[in-house]
């Protein structure tokens, strides 16, 4: 230990490396935590720091991490290390030319980032997105602490929005490699294209594609034993699905999936697990809880906006499909599909872009809730996410003002 | 340096300061809505930055030699005319001889009227000032125009469409960065330009290490 302090001294000293100073005092920070203390009141006797904050949301997102290694391969090892070589190069750029310590704000954004990605994404335009994120969504604002959207979200928005074919289109499934591994559709986009397809029946949501290959999407179980209990002739020979359940039969049973006419379509165990298609690190949910939890007892995040933004998605959710079953999803499928416990748990909660009052929060949550459902419902859109996340990003000193206003009213005299 | 002999001390000033320190979009913020607007392809960005620059010199010579004669309370509507007839001349001629350019400009031809710049340099230099240097200021302001507007372009065109000028420049294959096309885009692409611009000539972090 004593000879890489030693090294470390004389590296600070080095004149030839006082241009590289952050990149020493990184080091340096994270063999050796930091002495410094608070110049002035208020002291707070706690050691905490922003890198060992940072690192609690790391060992939060590892579980997340390893399950994305698990069902997508090693090629999700490859994107993260090409998000932080890319997002890191711009980060240690800036810190010279600016000459102020380096981050450690990237150590999250950098491993945040390719978890919201599809797995298929090729790593160049990982890069390009990690650098746009990194410059125009923190850099040009002044660095960590001071950006007002979430770096992550802004490169994901970017590379979605210039490169849609390769973004939208190319999914993996889950524990399979190679050409027959791609496929269009993740649950939602599923849900979104047979859903619009008919609006005959409230029950069925999709009903026939073609005389010989017939397909039902129905919205739920008890409509499966709706429609089919009274021996409807319409439904024999005919695919049956249902969103979020495991097979059923006409009767409206449990079914095993090998009877042909009987398939499962996205039952709410897969989901959780993470069988089905989606970004690297988002689909297996009970992870990504388990790490949002975690986070929340260690007080890093918060819980009022997770369960608020959850919440409101799952109560909307809720109502909104017994009127419009067409339009909006039913609500535990809605929680259990694209990034909503990843963002919620790990992206809405950002402390720099999100509220920091109590009331702020709840307002924060709730309305990443409605334009989630919003746009997942009623857009050309299929994942509402990241869009709510940052469009609420932009709202949020608007919201913590009118709080502290709501709050502190001067005194009437 | 046969510029500055040309142009004498003075002259040479307003046009270097024109193209660096006071450039109209780095510098002062305006023309910037034609500028997202038309730096899509090189081809438009040149056709404008050349219509912009016309009508520069054009009301340059005619406001700066009336001056005189220009009441101080119609002085805007004055300028309103001259740059009116002028733009009027610049859209005739690009859609009797290239229609195909004056399509895809659109109406942005027509809005060169509420070009901020042409107004500006009217209001503040050639209201005040000679003929000569008037003309050597409307130039120096065409040419910064047209180079910020051509530098974007050519961005925005190889990435976006995968040409230049028209020719295909990438590989087979290049995906389109379709954002590129679209007004985001441009914005991000100038807003870099002025931060590079604003670094440069006013001395960002960069120059004081040296």
């Amino acid at each position: 230990m004593k000879a890489i302090r030693s090294l470390l001294d004389r590296l600070y000293e080095a004149p030839a490396l006082q241009r590289y100073k952050p990149i020493i005092g990184a080091a340096d920070a994270i063999l050796y935590g930091t002495d410094e203390t608070t110049r002035g009141a208020p002291h707070v006797v706690d050691n905490i720091d922003i890198k060992r904050y940072m690192s609690f949301v790391i060992l939060a997102l590892l579980p997340a991490v390893l399950a994305s290694v698990c069902f997508f391969g090693f090629r999700v090892i490859a994107i993260i290390m090409v998000s932080y070589m890319a997002g890191g190069a711009v980060e240690v750029a800036f810190a010279i030319i600016r000459k102020h310590d380096i981050h450690e704000g990237f150590l999250i954004t950098g491993l945040i980032f390719p978890l919201v990605l599809p797995p298929t994404t090729p790593l160049w335009v990982v890069a390009v997105g990690v650098v746009f994120g990194t410059m125009f969504g923190k850099e040009m604002f002044g660095g960590t602490g001071r950006n007002i959207f979430n770096p992550a979200l802004v490169g994901r928005l970017f590379i979605t929005i210039a490169f849609p074919a390769i973004m939208t289109m190319n999914w993996q499934k889950p524990f399979v490699s190679g050409p027959e591994a791609i496929t269009s559709a993740t649950p939602l986009t599923t849900y979104k294209s047979t859903a619009k397809a008919s609006k005959v029946n409230p029950d069925v949501v999709e009903f026939e594609k073609d005389e010989a290959n017939k397909q039902v999407l129905f919205t739920s179980a008890s409509a499966v034993k709706r429609c089919t209990q009274n021996g409807d002739s319409r439904f024999d020979g005919v695919k049956i699905y249902c969103v979020g359940e495991p097979a059923y039969n006409k009767a409206g049973k449990h079914k095993r999936i090998e009877d042909d006419n009987l398939v499962r379509l996205f039952s709410y165990g897969d989901l959780l697990v993470g069988k089905e298609p989606g970004s690297m690190g988002e689909t297996c949910r009970i992870v990504i809880v388990l790490g949002g939890i975690f986070l929340m007892l260690a007080r890093v995040s918060n819980w009022r906006i997770p369960v608020s933004y959850i919440g409101t998605v799952f109560v909307l959710a809720l109502v909104g499909h017994r009127f419009l079953p067409h339009d909006i999803a039913p609500p535990v499928f809605q929680m259990l599909t694209g990034g909503l416990m990843f963002g919620a748990m790990f992206m809405a909660t950002d402390p720099i872009t999100s509220p920091f009052t109590k009331a702020g929060k709840y307002c924060f949550g709730i309305s990443c809730g409605v334009l989630t459902v919003l746009i997942r419902s009623f857009t050309g859109y299929v994942e509402g996410v990241m869009f709510s996340i940052v469009i609420m990003n932009a709202f949020t000193p608007l919201i913590d003002q009118i709080v502290l206003m709501f709050k502190y009213r001067p005194v009437k005299t | 340096m046969i510029l500055k002999k040309y142009l004498g001390a003075d002259g040479y000033k307003i046009l270097k300061l024109g193209i660096t320190r006071d450039h109209p979009i780095f510098a002062v913020g305006l023309g910037i809505c034609s500028a997202l607007a038309v730096s899509n392809t090189v081809a438009n960005a040149i056709a404008m930055g050349a219509g912009v620059t016309f009508v520069l010199i054009a009301t340059a010579v005619i406001i700066s030699s009336l001056r005189s004669l220009i009441p101080q309370r119609a002085r805007i509507i004055t300028y309103m005319i001259t740059i009116a007839s002028f733009v009027i001349i610049v859209q005739m001629f690009l859609d009797a001889f290239s229609p195909t350019i004056s399509e895809a400009l659109g109406p942005y031809v027509a809005l060169i009227i509420t070009n901020c710049i042409i107004m500006g340099r009217a209001e503040a230099f050639y209201v005040t000032n000679g003929v000569r240097f008037s003309v050597i200021d409307a130039v120096s302001n065409g040419i910064a125009y047209t180079y910020t507007l051509v530098a974007i372009a050519v961005v925005r065109e190889i990435l976006g469409f995968g040409t230049l000028l028209g020719f295909q420049v990438t590989p087979d294959g290049w995906p389109k960065w379709v954002v590129m096309s679209m007004a985001p885009g441009a914005f991000f692409l100038l807003g870099v330009a002025i931060w590079i611009s604003k670094t440069i000539t006013e001395g960002g972090s960069e120059e004081e290490e040296e």
